[in-house]
């Protein structure tokens, strides 16, 4: 399992920094869902489903319990761009991820954290489902409004 | 089955996410694909979402690699046990090697010779232990290589 884990690590803490809006949170966020994974491990049942989307939920109500714990003012979305890179500076591959990540900073949270779900970390929308916690047909109508207001922002970004 | 007439007038909307994550049955697939064969804007919509979804999924959105991860998973637990044993270890080898001194050198049977030669047999297999040891660790401590993995 910690192998596992490990792996699932990168991705975990991609998901947190969307919601969060700061690196620094997200580890944190993800390393607590390590420590509360590892401190009770039976609480995962394989035959349920795979670690992945289960875990990846661990990870998510651990962000959204930081969110309530602070205040609304104290979330700094603009660290989700790296503030020493301007996409004129940037090229090719390089400058079209600036441009994402700067487009993700431009929408809200539930979208982004949908489109890392699905886009970055390949989920299928039954696991998407259960990660959010809403019904498998509320997926796709709201990944496709997110992916909508991402190219609106991208767009937007470019101009 | 989809009316061609049906398919051909109504834009697509969420069906074109639905398309491009491969998550449509047949025949709703068949719906996007004759619709966009019949309307540009949907066509290149769903170009347009097509190279989003690459461009995310290319994009990297976290920098900590799983090293970062092993690290902060051994952190409390796996360090605390560690602790704990090392702790164990070392305080049962002093107790036991403070023992064996005491009776070593207030042992009546064996001469002062004798114990000189035998306390420096044993005094200098420590030292040589120690030196090495020492070493071991400045260079463990200093080496900018040891998280590399090979």
């Amino acid at each position: 399992m910690r192998q596992e884990l490990t792996q699932l690590g990168g991705g975990a803490h991609a998901l947190a920094t969307q919601i969060l809006g700061n690196a620094d949170d997200a580890a944190d966020a993800v390393h607590d869902a390590f420590e509360t994974v590892l401190r009770r491990p039976q609480a995962y049942d394989s035959s349920k489903g795979p670690l992945k989307p289960w875990f990846l939920r661990v990870v998510r109500n651990r962000c959204l319990d930081m969110i309530r714990r602070r205040r609304p003012s104290a979330m700094p979305v603009e660290e989700l761009v790296d503030p020493g890179t301007t996409p004129e500076e940037a090229l090719g591959a390089d400058q079209r991820r600036t441009a994402i990540k700067q487009a993700l900073a431009m929408i809200p949270a539930e979208q982004r954290e949908i489109i890392v779900l699905r886009d970055y970390l390949d989920l299928p929308y039954a696991q998407i489902a259960d990660v959010l916690g809403v019904a498998q047909g509320t997926v796709m109508s709201r990944l496709h409004r997110s992916r909508l207001a991402l190219k609106e922002a991208l767009d937007n970004d470019g101009q | 089955m989809v009316s061609k007439t049906q398919a051909i007038d109504e834009h697509v909307g969420e069906l074109l996410s639905g398309y491009i994550d491969g998550e449509l049955t047949q025949q709703q697939r068949q719906r996007v694909e004759i619709h966009c064969g019949n309307c540009g804007d949907c066509e290149s919509e769903l170009n347009a979402l097509r190279a989003l979804r690459r461009d995310v999924s290319n994009s990297r959105l976290s920098e900590y690699g799983e090293d970062v991860w092993r690290e902060k998973m051994d952190d409390r637990t796996v360090k605390a046990t560690r602790s704990i044993g090392w702790l164990l270890f070392l305080g049962a080898v002093l107790i036991c090697g403070g023992v064996g001194i005491y009776e070593f050198v207030f042992d009546s049977s064996m001469g002062t010779f004798e114990k000189t030669m035998i306390g420096a047999v044993y005094g200098g297999l420590a030292l040589l232990f120690f030196s090495v040891l020492r070493q071991r660790l400045i260079e463990r401590k200093t080496d900018k290589y040891k998280d590399v993995e090979i």
